[in-house]
């Protein structure tokens, strides 16, 4: 089976009728809070946000009612951990309470096979419904919510500044765009760890990228955070590690492959933006202003909310880009950024960057050369690191806006999650090394924060052999780090 | 013996194979024929729960005025059969209330009530409490209320609900209509184990009611409370709880043998085999928990749940030891319609060899009771039977006899005849909470293997307690426990060595020349 798009069909045939396939698809998406219409008749009150708008007000209701129930019915018996999820035959909803009171439920249509039946009769509906692992679109709700917050504060936030009627605006411009972003038929379990991919540099190469972070933020006093990034690739983060985890997540999978295209078109290309005679450097903004030179150019940026030891505090979000080097610079959004200010920061940012780019990128090739030419990886694995949220895969391919590609079986990757559920049931260390049917082996290990899957296509292979393979990837890959026999 | 009054005037059909349409036509006209003989309660006692053969003929009027009141209180339209029956049950029933209360009851609001493992719910389409693990059903008569509303809101959307899931609970809902059972766990079980058991408990209350008998009580008053007739039958229920976390069997859907020379085994057979009678369908001599010979009519099969459900009841019961116990038992896989009646005795006073006979004609009981007498002549005549009883010294064996090195324990089923092998636990796993830790590796183990859709072929797992392996083949099914210091190396040559002791060992651990009448 191949990834599908959103709630998308695919024909199969099977004994001359052709039957449908539709995929884990979104059914609903809404934000409750039971405190803001308590009485009856106001229930419709509680709900702040609901996709798809157009369901009718009474469904709508039911559905929260029945949410608000399966929670209050769970603390009977579990009053400090609420409901996580509800599994039906046909779909499944996932909880999340992000602030007091405040619910956030996402569901989602279990896997379903359509059969036409004969003389007319209405089609058989078969569900699949040991396809959605709970860990990925737990995981996924609760990005919705960091992504949110990134963006607009918390919940609470808008409701002491506007009331109901502000936060249920902002939930709904921000969550009208953002959930046709979710691909839930290619979650998995790299959405469980919401990780980072670092960039591999040498020492040198990373102290000048420290020391260019250092002289920048000197002269431009006003940044009070600043991030690096390499080929969708951290090198470089001054915020804490939840906030960049949730910034990383939106630079790579939404602002970096929006601007993508242009550098990809040729030199003389229309598509290029405009350098306006600048031939020093290749620095340009993926915030704010698209064009220095434009006189009708405004110089406003994004704001991002990130946390601070009392709270949280408001930004400016500059991402500024030379070739495959990115740097994220944040301002508190109580200074207003000039012209002025910007023309600075190009000015000053903009050759070094570009110099600091072609440097990493040499240095890259260098390396590449020295470990052999890129070929299909040996070995094909995920691993994270819980600690510094550090994530390499071998198994997907370049993740992009739309779809993220697996180069292995949904399958496979669905016991790579089964695994990882396992491996959170036990704070201890631990290693599972399967079979499957297919004969293909898979092997976790989770040792010390650190977990690592491995899936090896070694069908005549036995468990001593699949050991060795592996102990033998844990030698070149993460020398040693993992313990376990 | 009160319930014993209307087994007369009970018009049940005697239980077949294979149920007739005569059959659902006559119970058509009463909603309740031969409930007496499906839940013949004796009521609180275990001894009462079953009609012994000493008090047979013994029916007593105490039960008349009953009868009266409750025709007074009972809507009109209802047969004086059922009423009769009801009253049947409903006197022991109060009769009861002390020693049910003193064990059950509990505050349900209290954290104690609430960090039980695992809790499992019985309850009617309407809503109406028919059991609970812990406390009591009047205290948690609102829960209850609540699943069912939770049960019908989804389906209300043409939907079912399956589990709500929290951080280390869970609920799980099965519906089965005219029941709905709940399980509310703690334990890192698959939904799917916890499915396996509550529909070993809603056998278990169809073997006491049959199917029909069941859907017909709903059907005629859906606000029935059917603790009225399954009251002084909790302890069954409260026992298969117990086994479903403890006996490998039901996890493994197969049962174990007791350890014995086959030439012994053989001649228990035979002997058996020759005490056979015209209705008899099943023969069953059990040595405790553990089967020592079964016998069916050709073409007839005994499926393991139903066999489970027997060993729970005799299991559960102290009265079978005081002489021959004659119920009826429905073996819900085999037919969910009708009853068999099951012929219960001790082959000694102080023994653990217990003799089931199945019969289908609920008025076998002395051509059953003739059949053991025969069987029992037959036996002692026989060297077998002091090599039974020497067996009987040794019902288990321990791991070590295997001779492999860092193995604390094992599960092995032959497939094709649904026989499992076990060693006894090692001191580690001694203590019940051990057992059933390490029960729950197993069953881990075996949700993986068995997956819905991805399935496993082969799953090893180390970890700091101990290292586990899985195999599942065509042929069978293997799980091995190991030592923490055992390797994977150890590992691989320890499943070699354990399929070759298995092998010369298994005319002992096996039943290899089943036979049937």
């Amino acid at each position: 089976m191949q990834v599908l798009g959103l709630g998308s069909v695919s024909p199969r045939m099977a004994s001359g009728m052709q039957e449908k396939q539709f995929t884990a698809s979104l059914l609903n998406f809404f934000v409750y809070n039971p405190t803001f219409g308590p009485r009856e008749g106001e229930e419709e009150k509680k709900i702040l946000f609901y996709h798809p708008s157009e369901v009718e007000k009474n469904e709508k209701i039911r559905n929260v009612g029945l949410c608000e129930a399966i929670v209050q019915f769970t603390r009977t018996f579990c009053p400090t951990k609420p409901a996580k999820s509800l599994h039906t035959q046909k779909n499944r909803q996932f909880f999340f309470e992000p602030e007091d009171n405040f619910w956030m439920v996402m569901v989602v249509r279990n896997p379903m096979i359509e059969k036409p039946n004969k003389d007319g009769k209405p089609p058989t509906q078969e569900y699949q419904e040991e396809e959605i692992l709970d860990t990925v679109y737990g995981a996924v709700v609760k990005e919705c919510y960091s992504m949110y917050k990134l963006f607009n504060g918390t919940f609470g936030r808008a409701v002491e500044a506007g009331g109901a009627e502000l936060l249920i605006q902002k939930l709904e411009k921000f969550f009208y765009r953002y959930l046709q972003t979710l691909h839930l038929q290619s979650c998995d379990l790299l959405d469980v760890f919401g990780g980072i991919s670092f960039f591999p540099l040498d020492k040198m190469t990373y102290l000048k990228i420290q020391s260019f972070v250092n002289r920048v933020e000197e002269s431009l006093s006003l940044i009070k955070y600043t991030a690096f990034l390499y080929n969708d690739q951290l090198i470089w983060s001054g915020l804490e590690q939840d906030d960049m985890r949730i910034l990383y997540k939106y630079l790579t999978t939404s602002l970096f492959p929006r601007h993508s295209e242009p550098e990809l078109a040729g030199r003389d290309s229309p598509l290029r933006p405009e350098v306006a005679g600048n031939l020093l450097h290749y620095g340009r903004f993926l915030t704010g202003p698209t064009n220095l030179k434009d006189p009708e150019a405004k110089f406003r940026f994004p704001k991002i909310f990130v946390s601070t030891e009392d709270g949280y505090e408001e930004l400016h979000l500059i991402v500024y880009k030379a070739m495959s080097a990115a740097a994220c610079f944040m301002i508190s959004a109580s200074v207003e950024l000039t012209r002025d200010f910007c023309e600075q920061l190009d000015a000053l940012v903009g050759p070094q960057l570009t110099l600091l780019a072609s440097d990493i990128c040499e240095q890259f090739t260098v390396n590449r050369r020295i470990s052999g030419p890129e070929k299909e990886p040996q070995f094909k694995f995920i691993y994270f690191n819980h600690m510094n949220l550090a994530e390499k895969s071998t198994i997907h391919m370049r993740k992009t806006a739309s779809v993220c590609l697996t180069s292995v079986h949904p399958d496979l990757m669905k016991i790579l999650g089964d695994i990882n559920c396992d491996f959170a049931r036990v704070d201890e260390d631990e290693e599972i090394i399967v079979k499957a049917m297919t004969d293909y082996w898979v092997v976790g290990k989770k040792s010390d924060q650190r977990e690592l899957y491995v899936i090896l296509n070694q069908k005549n292979a036995n468990l001593i052999e699949v050991n060795e393979e592996v102990k033998r990837l844990c030698a070149t890959q993460f020398n040693n780090i993992f313990f376990l026999d | 013996m009160e319930g014993d009054s209307q087994r007369a005037s009970a018009s049940w059909e005697n239980g077949t194979l294979a149920p007739g349409e005569h059959l659902r036509s006559d119970r058509a006209e009463s909603p309740l024929p031969g409930l007496v003989e499906g839940t013949e309660p004796g009521a609180g006692q275990k001894s009462a729960m079953f009609v012994h053969a000493q008090s047979f003929e013994d029916l007593t009027a105490e039960a008349e005025e009953e009868v009266q009141r409750e025709a007074e209180i009972n809507k009109s339209g209802e047969s004086e059969e059922e009423l009769k029956v009801l009253v049947g049950e409903k006197e022991p029933h109060s009769s009861d209330m002390t020693s049910e209360s003193r064990t059950k009851e509990e505050d349900v609001t209290s954290e104690a009530w609430r960090s039980h493992r695992k809790h499992v719910f019985v309850l009617s389409d309407a809503g109406k409490p028919i059991y609970t693990r812990y406390g009591t059903e009047e205290a948690l008569s609102s829960i209850m209320g609540v699943m069912m509303a939770l049960v019908s809101v989804v389906e209300a959307e043409k939907n079912i609900i399956r589990s709500i899931q929290a951080d280390g609970c869970k609920v799980v809902f099965l519906t089965k209509s005219p029941l709905v059972l709940v399980g509310v766990s703690r334990t890192c079980q698959s939904d799917k184990e916890l499915l396996r058991e509550l529909q070993y408990i809603y056998y278990q209350i169809v073997s006491l009611l049959t199917l029909t008998q069941l859907n017909n009580i709903f059907k005629n008053k859906q606000n029935y409370d059917l603790r009225r007739l399954l009251s002084g039958s909790e302890y069954l229920t409260d026992n298969l709880l117990t086994r479903l976390e403890r006996d490998p069997g039901l996890l493994l859907s197969a049962v174990t043998c007791l350890p014995l020379a086959s030439s012994t085994r053989d001649t228990v057979s035979s002997s058996l085999q020759a005490a056979k009678s015209k209705n008899l369908v099943f023969s069953i001599l059990l040595a405790g928990d553990r089967l020592v010979t079964l016998l069916r009519k050709k073409d007839q099969f005994l499926h393991h749940i139903d066999l489970h459900l027997v060993f729970n009841l005799v299991g559960s019961s102290s009265s079978f030891r005081e002489g021959e116990g004659w119920t009826p038992i429905c073996l819900p896989k085999f037919n969910t319609a009708g009853f068999f009646h099951a012929h219960i005795s001790y082959l000694e006073p102080a023994s653990e060899l217990c003799l089931i006979l199945v019969s289908t004609d609920r008025e076998d009981f002395f051509n059953m009771s003739d059949c053991k007498q025969r069987f029992m002549e037959r036996l002692s005549k026989r060297s077998a039977y002091p090599a039974l009883k020497e067996a009987l010294k040794s019902p288990t064996y321990s791991v070590e006899q295997v001779g492999i090195p860092e193995l604390r324990h094992f599960l092995y089923k032959s497939k094709s005849s649904g026989l499992y092998t076990s060693p006894e636990f090692p001191d580690v796993y001694k203590s019940d909470c051990e057992q059933e830790r390490l029960m729950g590796l197993y069953q881990d183990l075996h949700s993986s293997l068995h997956h819905p859709t991805r399935p496993l072929r082969y799953v090893y797992r180390c970890g700091e307690t101990e290292n586990l392996l899985a195999w599942v083949t065509s042929g069978f099914e293997l799980y091995l426990c190991f030592s923490p210091l055992g390797t994977k190396a150890l590992a691989v040559a320890a499943v070699t060595k354990l399929l070759k002791w298995i092998r010369k060992e298994e005319d002992r651990l096996f039943i290899l020349s089943p036979l049937t009448y």
